[in-house]
């Protein structure tokens, strides 16, 4: 066992997206997304070394061993790559059904698993403008395994009914800090809970009532010593923390 | 023919309404001389169309020179945070968000490159975005009888592009990631490029294969060092963290102040900086 106490929850996440991609699959990690770079690059250096890492300046499996601090579209991501395939070609690729996995987020999320990236409020004079949904439209109809992470879990983010629909349906899992959940016959369901965390805690955070499949969720599985090894070799300077501020 | 030119004299060209499409992605090698220069002549009324932006687009609408943005995400990614100008903006009810998914921004502006005036689009139909836009339409696919989400063309008057090298006829090198700047540059009516060097191009010596962006297609050459900065230029430079977080600390009362301050910092090198002995 590890020492559980060191376990940041961006450790667990990371571990837990990392695991959601099998070997010799193609997975693409976006913009704003610097846990699913940190996750995608796990996954390849322990279970899946043949998935193929895909990203928008289009370097195909970089090897560059230097994170950037602030992006995830950067030159880094390019350089050292071992073919280009630029972003306007994932999603081409994506629509003709040959993504495997992409990771993607959204600010709200409800039970029908409704995304909502654009506004709080009314969409055209909006209370808050969000960034956008970027690729979230396209690819999560289309792509194979929509993963999402959200680092909040909270009753403002898990709502009864997103004030708009960014896109809908097909979701794979979502992963935040003390949950994960799977998608089943339109439904968001409560699959694993983390280790630190509890159902009552789920259900106390989350705006809609929680529904669980064959009984008791799982307990998410901890971070391996060699996942955590692999982690502080890939991502030294922890850019994976810096969505939990 | 040299198609070399001064700053002030290419945004000339841009006219207040017009829609432009600006190169790079976040906050990676985007026209920032130019688009600081935009802000300095007062432009107005401008339709800016971009699959990911960040402080490029911010500007722009800090500079109140934005009607309406076309993109698919506005932020300065995860670091700076949100593009508080942008959004501000939109919440006054000053801009208008045409929000895309990145992708019909994308197939948007491939419609305009081949000369059609929408392109089909999978996916979006799941999207309440086709609900609550024009430039969005579902429609009967002829051949399967299906219903298919179409985009509206768009079409952009001016492309602004930054790159690395250009060579006085227009034909632009960009190193490392392209981006979508070659369809943004392939779908608009005139292209303008930002260059960091002017270079001597002989035939040969240069592998046809490296110019991204082809002269003939080419109406303005802009010598401009630093051009992209405070956002980085691949092989070149990195971003300019202090110069972003002082634009972005800004309060609501000092808005102007902070915005003049940061015109002022870069008009000398904007106009004078990038330009080389011939």
């Amino acid at each position: 066992m590890i020492n559980q106490s060191s376990i940041h929850p961006a450790d667990l996440m990371v571990c837990t997206m990392a695991r959601l991609i099998e070997d010799g699959e193609t997975v693409f990690q976006g913009v704003a997304s610097q846990l699913p770079l940190v996750a995608m690059k796990l996954a390849k250096a322990t279970h899946a070394k043949n998935a193929t890492l895909l990203n928008i300046p289009g370097g195909v499996n970089p090897a560059g061993t230097v994170l950037s601090e602030y992006s995830s579209a950067g030159w880094e991501l390019w350089d050292r790559s071992e073919a280009v395939f630029p972003l306007e070609k994932v999603f081409d690729l994506s629509m003709r059904g040959k993504l495997d996995a992409a990771f993607l987020s959204g600010v709200q999320f409800d039970r029908h698993g409704n995304v909502n990236a654009s506004v709080i409020g009314d969409y055209h004079r909006p209370k808050v403008r969000l960034p956008g949904g970027a690729g979230s439209a396209v690819l999560i109809p289309t792509v194979k395994k929509a993963i999402i992470w959200r680092t909040k879990h909270d009753r403002r983010t898990f709502v009864e009914k997103v004030d708009f629909v960014t896109t809908r349906g097909n979701i794979y899992k979502i992963v935040t800090p003390i949950c994960m959940f799977g998608y089943r016959n339109g439904m968001l369901y409560l699959e694993a809970v983390s280790p630190y965390s509890s159902i009552d805690e789920v259900i106390a955070n989350t705006g809609f009532e929680i529904k669980t499949h064959q009984g008791k969720p799982e307990v998410m599985s901890l971070p391996t010593r060699e996942e955590m090894r692999t982690l502080r070799q890939i991502d030294p300077k922890g850019i994976r923390y810096k969505e939990f501020g | 023919m040299s198609k070399i030119m001064k700053l002030e004299e290419g945004v000339n060209l841009i006219e207040d309404g017009m829609t432009i499409a600006i190169g790079g992605n976040v906050l990676h090698r985007s026209p920032m001389a130019f688009l600081r220069e935009i802000v300095r002549q007062g432009k107005k009324g401008l339709r800016v169309v971009k699959t990911a932006g960040g402080h490029d687009v911010d500007l722009l609408c800090a500079g109140g020179c934005v009607s309406v943005v076309d993109a698919g995400f506005i932020s300065y990614e995860t670091e700076y945070g949100l593009a508080s100008h942008y959004r501000k903006a939109v919440q006054d009810g000053l801009v208008k968000s045409n929000e895309h998914a990145c992708y019909t921004v994308i197939s948007a502006l491939r419609a305009a490159k081949a000369g059609v005036s929408f392109m089909p689009v999978k996916g979006i139909i799941n999207s309440d975005l086709v609900k609550v836009n024009d430039y969005f339409k579902v429609i009967s696919d002829p051949f399967t009888g299906e219903d298919i989400t179409v985009v509206r063309a768009i079409e952009p008057d001016v492309a602004i592009i930054h790159v690395q090298e250009c060579d006085e006829k227009g034909n632009g090198i960009i190193r490392g990631p392209v981006y979508d700047d070659e369809l943004i540059a392939l779908s608009s009516k005139r292209i303008i490029l930002t260059t960091e060097k002017i270079i001597n191009r002989p035939y040969l010596t240069t592998s046809p294969k490296e110019v991204t962006i082809p002269g003939f297609l080419v109406s303005g050459v802009i010598p401009a060092r630093k051009g992209a900065s405070p956002c980085s230029c691949p092989t070149l430079y990195d971003i300019d963290k202090n110069v972003l977080k002082s634009f972005l600390s800004g309060t609501e009362k000092d808005k102007d102040k902070t915005l003049s301050e940061y015109l002022a910092r870069y008009e000398r090198a904007d106009r004078y900086g990038g330009r080389q002995r011939f």
